[in-house]
């Protein structure tokens, strides 16, 4: 079984915007994009317990509600209409999903657990309509380095 | 003789860097990043100083690559004046193509996976002295410029993300048969040993700097500048430096030589 957990912070996001500028500012994208946002996904393999109530106690450990918002599903990761999204992990060993791994498992007695993977998911506001191609010039002129990250565009 | 140390929102190592450079008998300011980039062609080389450039957003120095400044500093580097970048600089040469010099993103610098006896023992932020070799000859690159191969120099590294990776085939090949290999991480004998703490960030062969063919570009994740006075070293034996200075001295010295041979 799978839980989705989707992280995002409830106060302005620095690295949104510091994205959403270089690629107004430096990148040409000033026509073609309106926003960025961006969140953190937790993708948590269990093999037993009720996911809602797993999701519920996972996200206690992994989202510091005085400053982020999570919303959580299982099985199927959906998002909204609006923006692109595009899921950014390493394709290189993630020490700090192992990490969140061995504290869940190890630490906090979740034994149920089988496998943690942790992402970024970048929010592009696309005013273009060729959103697919621009979503991935966006992506691999500064979301990623093909060397150590590997990228997805999730839905369009 | 005039060298800019640019600085980043972010930078944190820029004043010591130019007190260095200014040490060894080379004017110099610090240049700030929003400023006319076309400045930079009054002076005779530059350094990249450590720091946390846009505060490590992204990647590590992901946005400062991208500035205009960069773009000015390309060329100015295609008329082979020298750049040296340390730690945040070192990972803003690498986004921006200039090293190992391509022209392309050929590599990245990870998140350190510090790994002994075939297990990951930690990760992330790390700092501590470190003993690194001159892998190169010397002559080879500006900021190793008189440093003979083989010599070994006690720096300290202080960085998150020092793991140097490529997946372009051949690459690495390539830097070793052309001498582009200037720094290895190394023991206080001075020999290779692939793990933790030896090789202190998990970086691919125990890579500590390299250079770009041409040799006028060096990056380097250890700080000379906080090596360049004897009183910076750690508790121990600096009879082996003379005088006042420190093995990070070596770097500026580097650099100074430099231009004076291309001039």
């Amino acid at each position: 079984m799978r839980i989705y957990i989707r992280v995002w912070l409830k106060i302005p996001d620095a690295e949104a915007a510091t994205v959403k500028n270089t690629l107004t500012r430096r990148l040409g994208f000033q026509n073609q994009i309106s926003d960025v946002k961006k969140e953190r996904l937790y993708i948590i393999e269990v093999d037993s317990g009720d996911p809602a109530e797993l999701a519920k106690n996972f996200a206690k450990e992994l989202v510091n509600e005085n400053k982020e918002s999570y919303r959580s599903s299982f099985e199927d990761l959906s998002f909204e209409d609006g923006y692109v999204p595009i899921k950014v992990n390493l394709h290189i060993e993630d020490g700090e999903a192992i990490s969140t791994q061995n504290r869940l498992h190890n630490r906090l007695g979740y034994r149920n657990i089988r496998d943690v993977k942790r992402a970024t998911i970048w929010k592009l506001y696309i005013k273009d309509d060729n959103q697919e191609e621009i979503a991935k010039q966006i992506t691999e002129s500064l979301l990623i380095n093909p060397h150590k990250d590997s990228y997805e565009i999730l839905s369009m | 003789m005039k060298i800019a140390v640019v600085q980043f929102p972010g930078s944190n190592c820029e004043y010591e860097t130019l007190v260095a450079a200014k040490n060894v008998g080379m004017e110099g300011e610090i240049f700030r990043w929003n400023k006319p980039p076309e400045e930079l062609s009054y002076f005779d080389g530059f350094f990249l100083p450590g720091g946390f450039s846009y505060q490590d957003r992204v990647r590590a120095g992901a946005i400062a690559a991208k500035e205009p400044v960069i773009k000015t500093l390309i060329e100015e580097a295609e008329n082979g004046k020298p750049i040296i970048g340390i730690c945040n600089g070192f990972q803003i040469l690498i986004e921006s193509g200039l090293l190992p010099g391509t022209g392309r993103v050929d590599m990245a610098l990870a998140q350190n996976v510090m790994v002994s006896r075939g297990k990951i023992v930690r990760r992330g932020y790390y700092c501590d002295w470190i003993n690194l070799r001159h892998d190169s000859s010397s002559k080879r690159c500006s900021g190793s410029f008189i440093i003979d191969r083989g010599i070994q120099l006690q720096m300290p590294i202080a960085h998150g993300e020092g793991n140097l990776v490529t997946s372009t085939p051949g690459l690495l090949e390539r830097l070793n048969e052309e001498n582009q290999i200037v720094f290895r991480y190394c023991d206080a004998q001075g020999k290779d040993f692939n793990e933790f703490p030896v090789n202190v960030n998990g970086s691919t062969e125990s890579i500590a700097g390299i250079c770009n063919p041409e040799g006028n570009i060096l990056g380097m994740m250890p700080h000379p500048e906080r090596a360049f006075f004897s009183w910076q070293l750690p508790p121990g034996d600096t009879s082996k430096y003379i005088g006042e200075s420190g093995p990070g001295r070596l770097i500026f010295e580097s650099m100074k030589r430099y231009i004076e041979v291309r001039a």
